[in-house]
């Protein structure tokens, strides 16, 4: 098939916007290894920097991966039976609560923060933990773990799932755990990645709410772009993508996934 | 041992206040198959989730099984099999792992279950399915599965729900026939949900046909069909022709004929239908072509359809409604032709005509 100037000159624009959005990305990475990024590439590679932010943020770093961990176990132990109840008890109620769950979404993060602070913030033990940012980080992820996996149940035919299971002698818990939540294993997964990368990435939130013994990873990148050396910030956006990036492969693999899945066509032979 | 059931005053009023169920009683013997047989809405399904556990008596229904009180038991407790029109079968597990499921869940041994579970594969002929995940199959092999698995907790009562509905025709004629068999062999109760009556004639011992959240006949196969008891049923097995007459003096007239030694007999009164409007209902068999000179009507062809063994003619101007003649399958007749009839009076099912006609029993079809 010959190709026209209409192929090239899209090939030619969408090359362009490419460029336009992975360029800067190139450059920050490339500035974290620069000697001097004043003088540019010419004044050599280094990993200087790098050891540097991990000497100062190693503690934000891990703080960070710590919350992630527990907000993750949290939206788990309450997301996955929440979404099932919104999806076997459909009603006025469970509508009305699904909204007032994906409010916190809605709602700037710094509206809910200051909500988060004046109500809790004379509580000098909860203020000063890491739990209260792990309050925010709950409340701004979990109506993605629930949306996500109560996608995936409204699509399995719950019902008649549970009737095949109880017919058979099992009871609630049993049927939950062994045939609900393997079924929702897709919608889980997705909701699981999409919350630990939410709340590593999470800065609105956080920033009102950390203090300077709870400061998360992008509380830290941006103290570092605030009041160091570029090289420095650059150095921490490297280490952050590193930490970021494969959690973010594995999210559009599973999504890729899921489409194949649901994709299949039964292809069996009635031959019985 | 087979489980006897009984359903005693048992009617079902649904949340929002609609009816699904007017009361009433059902037994069901040890060993016997019932198929619920009814249109859509009709409230055999709720029967048999009532039967289930998946749904409950209004107050004052008792379910026993066997003498045991199990109204108020769940459907865990109950130990009843069930099949699924959409096969509810679990897709995270393998073939033999939906059938283990309810072995493993009542405690039964590793090496007990593994025995059980390979003679029922066997028993349904898919042996060779052990490892596959469920989206592998076909429906006809989910549904020997779904079987499988309800059989192999032996369960007290087997609960099919239009098992063979998703199935393409002749599939469903080929399982039909195994299940029959199946439910023979294993001399297991079962009750069994269908709006198919030709389904329903094959395997019921009795069936049970349902009209509105009432139950409209409980008879054998050949009850049903031979002599249905109200126009509903007669309608619904097929005697779908329908003509209007009068008893006169035990005489039936149609029209400007006279038909003699008629058995107008009443089931629901109990009594001889002596004077009075009658209506009349009977199958494509109940007229037939002839010469003019021995019609007792005269019609048009609307339509022929050529069903094979016979020719279906839609003959119009009889009666109120067109109405299906059967004749010999080498007879060439076109649409737009007349036709001569002569009417066969024992195949008439009578009834008296009611002051309006229930629409559900035009509507079912």
């Amino acid at each position: 098939m010959r190709r026209n100037w209409k192929f090239y000159s899209q090939l030619g624009l969408t090359i362009v916007l490419c460029l336009f959005i992975v360029v800067p990305v190139v450059m920050s990475a490339l500035a974290g290894v620069t000697v001097n990024v004043f003088q540019g590439l010419s004044s050599g590679f280094t990993l200087r920097w790098i050891i540097e932010v991990l000497d100062l943020y190693t503690d934000s770093i891990l703080l960070s991966l710590w919350i992630a961990l527990v907000c993750l176990v949290v939206t788990l132990v309450v997301g996955v039976p929440l979404a099932y109840v919104l999806v076997r008890r459909p009603g006025r109620w469970t509508r009305l609560f699904e909204e007032l769950l994906t409010l916190p979404v809605a709602i700037p993060g710094l509206a809910l923060a200051l909500a988060l602070l004046i109500t809790y913030g004379g509580v000098s033990g909860y203020r000063s933990s890491w739990l209260f940012i792990l309050t925010g980080h709950v409340l701004f992820t979990l109506p993605f773990m629930v949306r996500s996996v109560a996608a995936v149940m409204s699509a399995m035919d719950m019902k008649m799932l549970e009737e095949g299971a109880a017919s058979l002698g099992a009871g609630f818990w049993r049927r939950f755990f062994t045939v609900i939540v393997p079924n929702a294993k897709p919608g889980i997964l997705a909701g699981a990645l999409m919350v630990v990368t939410l709340s590593i990435g999470e800065f609105n939130l956080t920033w009102m709410l950390h203090t300077p013994l709870t400061k998360t990873l992008p509380v830290g990148l941006a103290d570092a772009y605030a009041s160091m050396r570029l090289e420095i910030g650059s150095a921490y956006t490297l280490i952050f993508f590193v930490l970021i990036m494969p959690l973010l492969i594995a999210m559009q693999t599973l999504a890729d996934r899921g489409k194949r899945a649901s994709k299949r066509i039964d292809t069996a032979e009635d031959t019985l | 041992m087979t489980t006897q059931i009984k359903l005693r005053d048992c009617a079902k009023t649904f949340a929002d206040g609609t009816r699904a169920l007017a009361p009433f009683d059902l037994t069901i013997e040890g060993g016997e198959t019932i198929v619920l047989l009814g249109p859509s809405g009709c409230g055999k399904t709720t029967i048999l989730r009532m039967i289930a556990g998946l749904e409950f008596p209004d107050k004052g229904g008792v379910i026993t099984f066997d003498g045991d009180d199990v109204t108020h038991q769940s459907i865990e407790k109950r130990r009843v099999g069930m099949v699924f029109q959409s096969y509810a079968l679990f897709p995270n597990m393998t073939v033999a792992q939906n059938v283990a499921y309810g072995l493993k869940v009542h405690g039964v041994s590793r090496d007990e279950s593994d025995a059980r579970v390979k003679a029922m594969l066997e028993m349904m002929h898919i042996e060779m399915l052990a490892d596959r995940a469920i989206d592998q199959l076909s429906g006809g092999q989910r549904q020997r599965v779904a079987l499988a698995r309800a059989i192999a907790v032996q369960p007290r009562v087997l609960l099919l729900d239009e098992p063979l509905t998703a199935l393409d025709a002749k599939l469903r004629v080929r399982l039909r026939t195994e299940i029959n068999a199946l439910l023979r062999k294993l001399g297991i109760t079962a009750v069994y949900v269908t709006h198919d009556q030709e389904e329903a004639m094959a395997l019921g011992d009795r069936i049970v046909v349902m009209q509105k959240g009432e139950i409209a006949q409980i008879g054998t196969p050949r009850d049903i069909y031979r002599k249905p008891q109200n126009p509903f049923v007669a309608d619904f097995v097929g005697a779908a022709n329908r003509l209007d007459g009068q008893m006169r003096d035990g005489r039936l007239h149609i029209g400007n004929h006279v038909f003699d030694a008629v058995d107008a007999f009443d089931p629901r009164h109990g009594a001889i239908i002596d004077q009075g409007p009658v209506e009349l209902f009977f199958r494509a068999d109940g007229l037939s072509t002839c010469d003019a000179q021995d019609a007792d009507f005269t019609g048009r062809v609307e339509a022929v359809s050529y069903l094979g063994e016979r020719l279906r003619l839609t003959v119009s101007g009889i009666g109120p409604q067109s109405v299906m003649v059967d004749t010999h399958a080498d007879d060439v007749i076109a649409a737009g032709a007349d036709v001569h009839c002569q009417i066969n009076p024992d195949r008439l099912t009578i009834f008296p005509a009611m002051r309006e006609r229930t629409p559900a029993a035009s509507d079912a079809r």
